[in-house]
Parts: C-alpha cells; sequence; structure tokens
C-alpha cells in the first residue's frame, strides 16, 4: 500500500527549473537574517546559539525543499481535506500539551519545538483551493464566500484561541486574494469583508481614511451598480464611525481588558515601549545604519524579541533605510514572481494555491515591518525568511519548495 | 486533477501586483519617514537616551542576641561605578584619582580593559563603602564623569559592645573560584559579597536576601533621569533577621575575663543547648574594617602566629586533660567492673614497665576512691583504674560523650578532636610500637587525646542534665533537638555530686569557683602540652534556687592549674549568672 502511495505521488523530478526570480531574493534575505543572528548574540560559533540553530534549521530547510520536488502536485489535490481534518486534529490536540507562557501552540518531539499552526497555513490554503477549484460556476456568490471564509475560519479560530492573533489573521487574510483570483469581484468581498477591517482601520483615523480611500478606489474600478457601491460605502462608514464612537466612550480599563481580549500574550503598555524602542532604534539607522553589530539601541535595550519579531528594527538600525529598500525590493520580486508565475499556471488548483502562499508571505511582510514603525499593532508576526524560529523558516521554505513544484508542472 | 481552467486576465494579476507594491510603498514611505526625515531626532534620541539595568543590592539580615540587642547592624555606604562605554575623552580622571584614592592610571587601564568587551555597557565596580561626602564631591561633578553611577550599598555595623568576632564572622568578595563552587540558587556575581566565617557563613543563604534591579534612563552626560519604568523594577528583598542564644551582657562580660588572655570561654544552657557566651582570644576588630574582610588584613591575621581569625571554641584542639576523667568516671559506674568503693594508695608515684608515672602532687593523696580521686583529681588511682579496662571500651564511653564527633553546632569547620582507638594508634606507632603505656596519658586526657573546648562543654551539659542535653546552637528556636546518653540514674548522680564535691568539698581542685549564690559543680584540668606551661582547664556547671543552669568551658592556653587559674574566672560567671555584683 505503501508502494502504491509513493507510485501514486511521487516522481523523480526531471526537466528541472529554478525560477531564479523566486530563489535568488530568498537566498539573499537569508544571508542578511544569519549576519544579524550571528552579530547580534553571544557565543554565535556555538550550534546552540541563535546563528548556529537557525543555520541548522535553514539545512533542514533546503533538504525538505529538495524532498517537496518530488511529490506529485495532485497529492496536495486529492488529499487537501485529509490534511485540513488532520490540521484541525493537531491544533485540538496542542492544548493538550501544556506549554509554558500559557500559549499552547508547540508540540515538543524529544528537545525540538515545532509549531503546527505554521504548517497549517499550506494546508488552508490547499483545502481552500480545493474547495474553489472545485466549483462548477461562480453563480452562488455569497454562499461561496461565506463558505470560503468559514473554512479557512474555523482554523483560524482554533488557533486565535491559542492564542496566536497573528496565525489567525494569516489564515483569514489568505482567503481574500484567492478568491480575487478565482473571479469574485473585490465589491462582493467588499460587502463582506469591508465592514470588519472597518472596524479595525476605525481605531487610527489616517487608518481609516487610506481604508475608505481605497474602498472607493476599488468601487470606483469594479463598477458596480451605483446603489450596490453606494450601499457598501456607506456600511463601511457606519461601522467605522459607529465603533470609534463606542471605542472612545470606553473607559481605559475596559480598553485594555478588549486589547487584552485580542491579544492576551501582550500587555498593551508593554507593546507601547517596544515600539517607541523599535521605532528610535530603526530612525536612529539613518540612510546607511551604524553598521554590523554597531546598533546601541537593540543591543542595549530591552527589545525581548529582537531576534525574532523585531528584527527588522536591528537591520532598520544596522542598515538604515539602504538595509530596509534591499528588504523589500527582495520580497517585491519574490511576490511578483509568485503572482506572475500563477497566472501562468495552467492548473487551477497550483495557481490559486501560488496566490495563497504569496499573500501569507505579503501580508507576514507587511504586518511584521508595520509594527515594527507603528503602522500595525503588535501581533507578533515574524518577518519571513529573516526571523529567528525554525519552524517558521521551514514552512516558508515548504511554501516555496511547493510553489517552485507546481511551477515546474505547470502543464500536467 | 480537473482541467476546468479559465485563464486569469491580466488585469487581475495586475491588479493584485499593484495593490502589494501599494502597501510596500505606503510601508517604505513610513521607514523614510523615520530614517531620513526626522532622522536626527531619533538618531538624538538614541545618542542621549539609554536605558541602565542598575543593580540594587539587598541589605543582608540583621543580627540580635537573645534579648534583641543588636549585634550586627547595616549602614548605608557608597559604592561608585561606571559604564565603559559612557567614558569619552572629556571624562575627568583627575577629580575621580583625587576621590576615590586610586591611580589615574589605574582607572584608565581598568576602563579601557573593560571596554574591550561586549559587557561594555554594564557598569564596572570602581570602589565600594564610600561616604556620603565622597559621593556628594562626585556627583557635584558629574558633568566631568560621564558614565559613573552611584549605588548605595549597605554595610555590616557592629553596634554592640560585644564582639562576638568569632561567631559572627566575616564577608568577602566573591572570587573567581567561589563562583564556580557557589550553589546556583543564590545567584551571585561578580563583586558580590558573602559570608566567609562564622554564621556569616553559616546562614550565608538566609543573611544574604535577594537583590533587586530598576531600569533608569541615562543621558549622553551620564545624568540619571531615574527610574525609567516602574513596573519594571525589582525590589531587593533584605535578608532574614537571626535572633541569637548570645545573651549579650554575659558575651560582654567572658570577652573582658579573656582579654589579653589565649583560650577560649563557653557558656550554655545545659537543658536547651543554647549558647549563651562563646569566646575565643586572641580576636580582631570587625568594626576595623568597613564591608568585606580587606584582602590584606585577612592575610596578615591569617599569617599570624597568635592566628586571631582562629575559632579556639570550636577548632581549638587541646588534651582535656583532668576534665576528661568524668567521662572515664561513668566508664566505671556504668561497667561495674570496679567498685566505686575500690581505693588505691597514692603515694605520688606509680610504676608501670620501665616508666615511673607521677601523680600532679607528688606526695601523694593516701588512700582515694573514685569520688576522692574526682575531688582531689588524683592521677594515680585512674593509673591504676585503667589496668581493668581495655582501649575498646575506654573509646567507646569516650565516643558516648561526644568526644571524636563534631557537636554539630550551626558553625562551618567545627573540629572533631582526637580520641585514639586501636586503628588510629596501629597507624601512627604500628601495632607493636604502642602499648598499655599509651592508655595511662589517655585516660588522663594527655598524649594523643584533643578534644574542642566546646566538646568539653557538651560533656559537662550531658552530666548536668543526666543524659538529656539540649544540642548545642547559636540561634533561638523554639524546637530543641536533644543530645541523649542513656546512663543509669546512680551514674549520673554519682558523678555530678563528685563534681559538687570538686567545688564545695574542703580542698576540691575547683574551690575557686565556688559562687556567692548558686550551687556550683564543676572538674579543673591541666592539660600538659609542649608548648610551655600547661592549658589550664575548668569546666562545669551552676544550678540557681529557680532551677536554671548554666554550663561553662574554659580553657586557658598555657594559663598553668586549671584551680588557679580558670576556676576563678568559673565563678565570676557563674556569680553574674546568679546575678551577684561583685568587681
Amino acid at each position: 500500500m505503501i508502494k502504491e502511495f509513493f507510485k501514486r505521488y511521487t516522481v523523480f523530478p526531471a526537466n528541472y527549473k529554478i525560477t531564479f526570480g523566486i530563489i535568488f531574493p530568498i537566498l539573499l534575505l537569508i544571508i542578511i537574517s544569519l549576519m544579524i543572528l550571528f552579530a547580534a548574540n553571544p557565543n554565535s560559533f556555538q550550534l546552540t546559539s541563535f546563528f548556529g540553530k537557525q543555520s541548522v534549521w535553514f539545512g533542514v530547510s533546503i533538504v525538505s525543499f529538495l524532498i517537496v520536488q518530488s511529490v506529485k502536485p495532485h497529492f496536495y489535490y486529492e488529499n487537501a481535506y485529509i490534511l485540513y481534518g488532520l490540521l484541525i486534529l493537531v491544533i485540538i490536540s496542542t492544548s493538550l500539551f501544556d506549554a509554558a507562557g500559557g500559549a499552547s501552540r508547540w508540540i515538543k518531539f524529544g528537545g525540538i519545538q515545532f509549531q503546527p499552526s505554521e504548517i497549517g497555513k499550506m494546508v488552508v490554503v490547499f483545502a481552500l483551493a480545493k474547495f474553489l477549484t472545485d466549483l462548477r460556476n461562480l453563480s452562488s456568490v455569497y454562499k461561496t464566500i461565506t463558505l470560503s471564509f468559514i473554512i479557512t475560519g474555523i482554523p483560524a479560530l482554533l488557533v486565535f484561541k491559542q492564542p496566536d492573533l497573528g496565525t489567525a489573521l494569516v489564515y483569514i487574510f489568505a482567503t481574500i486574494p484567492m478568491l480575487i483570483w478565482r473571479g469574485y469581484k473585490p465589491s462582493n468581498l467588499f460587502v463582506v469583508f469591508g465592514p470588519f477591517i472597518s472596524i479595525i482601520a476605525a481605531s487610527n483615523i489616517i487608518f481609516f481614511s487610506i481604508w475608505m480611500s481605497f474602498v472607493v478606489f476599488v468601487l470606483y474600478f469594479t463598477r458596480p451598480k451605483l446603489i450596490n457601491a453606494i450601499g457598501v460605502f456607506i456600511s463601511n462608514i457606519v461601522f467605522g464611525t459607529i465603533t470609534t464612537l463606542i471605542w472612545n466612550n470606553l473607559y481605559p480599563h475596559q480598553k485594555n481588558r478588549i486589547l487584552t481580549f485580542l491579544d492576551p500574550t501582550k500587555d498593551p503598555m508593554g507593546a507601547g515601549y517596544q515600539i517607541i524602542q523599535s521605532k528610535t532604534a530603526i530612525g536612529s539607522g539613518g540612510l546607511f545604519g551604524v553598521g554590523l553589530g554597531n546598533g546601541t539601541q537593540t543591543q542595549l535595550r530591552f527589545l525581548p524579541v529582537r531576534n525574532s519579531d523585531f528584527i527588522i528594527s536591528v537591520i532598520g538600525e544596522e542598515f538604515g533605510l539602504f538595509g530596509i529598500s534591499a528588504i523589500l525590493i527582495c520580497f517585491g520580486i519574490v511576490i511578483y514572481w509568485m503572482i506572475n508565475y500563477a497566472q501562468i499556471t495552467r492548473n487551477q488548483f497550483g495557481s490559486l494555491s501560488i496566490i495563497g502562499f504569496s499573500s501569507i508571505i505579503f501580508f507576514h511582510t507587511l504586518v511584521n515591518m508595520g509594527m515594527a514603525v507603528g503602522l500595525f499593532p503588535v501581533t507578533g508576526l515574524p518577518l519571513p525568511f529573516i526571523s529567528y524560529g525554525g519552524t517558521f523558516l521551514l514552512s516558508m521554505f515548504l511554501i516555496i519548495g511547493i510553489t517552485q513544484n507546481f511551477i515546474n508542472n505547470n502543464f500536467r | 486533477m480537473p482541467r476546468n481552467f479559465e485563464s486569469i486576465p491580466n488585469s487581475r494579476k495586475y491588479g493584485l501586483i499593484f495593490l502589494c507594491f501599494g502597501l510596500y510603498i505606503i510601508l517604505y514611505l513610513q521607514y523614510f519617514n523615520l530614517q531620513v526625515r526626522n532622522y536626527s531626532k531619533y538618531k538624538g534620541k538614541s545618542y542621549s537616551n539609554s536605558v541602565r539595568k542598575i543593580p540594587l543590592p539587598a541589605p543582608r539580615g540583621i543580627i540580635y542576641d537573645r534579648n534583641g540587642i543588636p549585634i550586627v547592624d547595616n549602614m548605608p555606604t557608597y559604592e561608585v561605578k561606571v559604564i565603559p562605554v559612557d567614558v569619552n575623552e572629556k571624562f575627568n580622571y583627575l577629580i575621580l584619582s583625587n576621590e576615590l584614592n586610586i591611580p589615574q592610571s589605574e582607572l584608565i587601564s581598568k576602563i579601557e580593559n573593560a571596554n574591550k568587551y561586549s559587557s561594555k555597557y554594564l557598569p564596572i565596580l570602581l570602589k565600594r563603602h564610600l561616604d556620603f561626602e565622597v559621593i556628594s564631591r562626585l556627583s557635584e561633578n558629574r558633568l566631568e564623569l560621564p558614565g559613573i553611577l552611584f549605588t548605595e550599598l549597605p554595610a555590616r555595623t557592629y553596634p554592640s559592645d560585644s564582639k562576638l568576632t568569632h561567631v559572627i564572622g566575616y564577608l568577602r568578595t566573591v572570587s573567581g573560584g567561589f563562583l564556580k563552587n557557589a550553589s546556583k540558587e543564590l545567584n551571585y556575581n561578580r563583586d558580590d559579597i558573602h559570608g566567609f566565617a562564622g554564621l556569616e557563613l553559616f546562614y550565608e543563604s538566609d543573611l544574604r536576601g535577594v537583590d533587586g534591579y530598576e531600569y533608569h534612563l541615562v543621558d549622553n552626560k551620564g545624568i540619571d533621569h531615574g527610574i525609567l519604568l516602574d513596573e519594571n523594577r525589582f525590589s531587593p528583598k533584605k535578608g532574614k533577621t537571626l535572633i541569637l542564644t548570645i545573651d549579650h551582657g554575659l558575651q560582654v562580660l567572658v570577652e573582658n575575663l579573656l582579654d589579653s588572655l589565649k583560650g577560649s570561654i563557653i557558656c550554655s544552657n545545659p537543658k536547651t543547648g543554647e549558647i549563651f557566651a562563646m569566646a575565643s582570644a586572641p580576636d580582631y576588630n570587625l568594626d576595623s574594617f568597613v564591608g568585606p574582610i580587606p584582602n590584606e588584613l585577612w592575610s596578615n591575621w591569617n599569617t599570624d602566629v597568635n592566628r586571631p581569625l582562629f575559632n579556639r571554641a570550636i577548632n581549638g584542639l587541646y588534651p582535656p586533660g583532668s576534665t576528661l576523667k568524668l567521662a572515664a568516671s561513668a566508664m566505671v559506674l556504668e561497667t561495674n567492673k570496679v567498685s566505686p568503693n575500690w581505693s588505691v594508695n597514692c603515694n605520688g608515684v606509680y610504676s608501670f614497665g620501665n616508666h615511673k608515672y607521677h601523680c600532679w602532687k607528688k606526695t601523694g593523696h593516701g588512700n582515694v576512691n573514685l569520688k576522692h580521686a574526682i575531688k582531689y583529681s588524683c592521677n594515680i588511682y585512674f593509673y591504676q583504674l585503667i589496668q581493668h579496662f581495655n582501649l575498646k571500651t575506654w573509646v567507646e564511653y569516650m565516643n558516648d560523650f561526644g568526644y571524636g564527633f563534631k557537636t554539630g553546632i550551626d558553625l562551618e569547620f567545627e573540629s572533631s578532636g582526637l580520641i585514639p582507638n586501636k586503628t588510629y594508634l596501629d597507624e601512627k606507632y604500628t601495632s607493636r610500637g604502642w602499648a598499655r603505656g599509651n592508655l595511662l596519658s589517655f585516660v588522663l586526657g594527655q598524649g594523643d587525646v584533643l578534644s574542642t573546648p566546646l566538646q568539653v562543654l557538651k560533656m559537662v551539659n550531658l552530666i548536668a542534665t543526666n543524659g538529656m542535653a539540649g544540642k548545642l546552637n547559636l540561634l533561638k528556636s523554639d524546637n530543641i533537638e536533644i543530645d541523649t546518653l542513656d546512663y543509669s540514674n546512680k551514674t549520673w548522680t554519682f558523678i555530678n555530686d563528685a563534681m559538687w564535691n570538686v567545688v564545695n568539698g574542703q580542698k576540691g581542685t575547683g574551690e575557686k569557683a565556688k559562687p556567692n549564690k548558686g550551687v556550683a559543680r564543676g572538674k579543673t584540668g591541666t592539660a600538659e602540652n609542649p608548648h610551655g606551661e600547661p592549658h589550664s582547664w575548668f569546666t562545669g556547671y551552676t544550678t540557681l534556687k529557680n532551677g536554671e543552669q548554666l554550663s561553662v568551658a574554659i580553657v586557658i592556653e598555657n594559663g598553668g592549674k586549671g584551680s588557679q587559674v580558670a576556676a576563678p574566672v568559673a565563678k565570676k560567671i557563674f556569680n553574674y549568672f546568679a546575678g551577684v555584683k561583685v568587681d
């Protein structure tokens, strides 16, 4: 049976092509990451150091990348729901592993900690891609959109309970571009999804303005019926303003309680302090930074997650705007090529999956780099390929590996 | 896989790409805003503001005597530290050098050395235990001393009249070797202070407390802008207070009695084992330095021939002399091999083998039985007596009284003395080299026999309590541990009566110990030793009308006869205990 399984789903990769547009920028990002981890931590020559561990995980990731190449893409398609079911079971079972710090998102194998919700990002994308691929037609628009959000929402809710708000948001966010890619109009999505964004965006007047202009922009280009357009616009405004009104009339402790409910791992005061530290570090980097290992702000102050969530602050201080530009350009190139390959791929499931993957990477970079400069609240999303963290690096490499595999198996 | 693929229109692709890029551009603008437009603001902020973790040393626990009189307290002193990375070319080494009394070159090399390591952000210690005036003068010149830090550091002070030197012990700064072996739980850091001797060492984990810390905002001029985030402060936890069994008044008396002598005096309550006073002379003055003992002073004292650091009460190994006859009497009474009425004619000399053994009284004591032998401390009686016993039995009884073992007092490094047994003698003299002759001197507490004053005290306590003595201890506690010795009441009564005779009987050797009030019992000892005059011993106890007891063990090194030197000292102590005022 195992033999059959391998016969059915694996193949020795032949005519192999590397998509340099994706791989090269990623290798550059890895180099930057290892440099920072090396310089920012003591004992970097030891295997147990941040640098040492991350290097080992990088090796593991490369091997996984190669192994993934021999899996036939239809394996993911045919088993998407099974994997999805397994994911739900595993996430539920992680609550049985009583982890330190109250956050139970880890599974331990011997000495290695493993975070199933990271790998889960892929599985959620597969499940949604299969669901959208199997649709006969696009007639029942709102039913499909709602079902799609239920598919991603269930694991998101479970992950949110862990509590891991960031990853939950990633699951939800990946849904939108995939629906658009499948042919749903943004206006349809706005009707369902827009008001929720309005609620969040209303916390900041600049945000809200940007968001509303974006809504107008989308409405203008998608050209729905005028009455629908006005309806969407007004509902967003109403949701936004009502939230703001309610929010502003809350007592501080009530606000704190809600913030703590949304993200119990962070205390709002502490997070605010981190952002001040992070902004000072980044701002003091200037154009070219103070040089590798010389960042007094990030090395000296207590940015407790300077190796993971706030690694961009170290880069900002030590490499300046130059370093930030390099990183944004790298990510831009990766996203650009992933979307391009998604279009070229003549395979609905593969194409949708690649869009889902690129959304995950994009959302991670946007939120992580945004929170370091105070554009987003601190949610604890790491920066792909750069932040310290084994499972996360592995999951990112699997995403890239599978994308590569889909591209290579393009026309079958 | 289904092939219902509809090709993706370019508009959809570019829509997504532009959306992504658009959001990236907004992100980029914010970075630009921070790093280019507001660069100088943030650069200034980063230059001028630094968060420093400032340690807050925990005061050590205070030590009181049994009546609540403070023996060891803390006083505020200051230490000067510097954060190496903040020291710039403006730094005025001259002022610092003058105030701290450290050569400039030493300061410079110390700071420059520290700057080479990654710990350059952490403060390094320059000098400790400075008084407030020095600190305030340095504070005035703060602008010229960037990176300088002043921390309050509590130091030990000894407010009482009693010195209690050896019991309290002293502190030292942790060394590299110490750090390696120290218990992880105590969390020692470089430059920390720890108890090195006495109670300061024994109760280190209680006395030490837990150091705290707080985060300060320090600007580019090295000026401390105070606590940055209050919630990140961790207050130091003061060490536990110790209440000792020591009686301050008695301790003062005992120390005065030992003034300019060498030796040791210990007083205790036999029933509870509480030590009322413990002194060892010569000693040193804990008040002669502030904070941990300076290394130079320590090595001076350590090499002093009079050994002032040496606690004779628990480490002084003396031949116990005739005081050991009390334990030998117990052997006689418990074994029934020899009747207590069995008597010996002492004519001053006893021949054994080729040797002639003398009594201390050259004319002899005449006819003596066990009771007389104790009263007059007759040697000839014991020489003849021991012929009826073997080494093994003798060793057993000595061990019963705790000789050869630590008493378990709450002080580190107590000595266990020496009761030579067969194994020991075989090893030292080979099995042929020793004989019954050795036992003759052992029974008199001479020869290889060695004991600490504390062990002698334990013996007396066992006698005074009919074998139910409290375990000797220095920390006041409601739980009394009992050292038991299960002998017949007859034995205890006999020994106690004999000791009564020593002090109260006519021509008893201890008659000079008889107090004006209270009933004293005791035994003298005159321990021959190769270092000159014999050591003078007295041990015994007094009982007041209300039943309260006080036991003593006194040894005066090279003091001469116990009956002449140590016994009068005991009298003064007994009188003090009974409340008699005698000059």
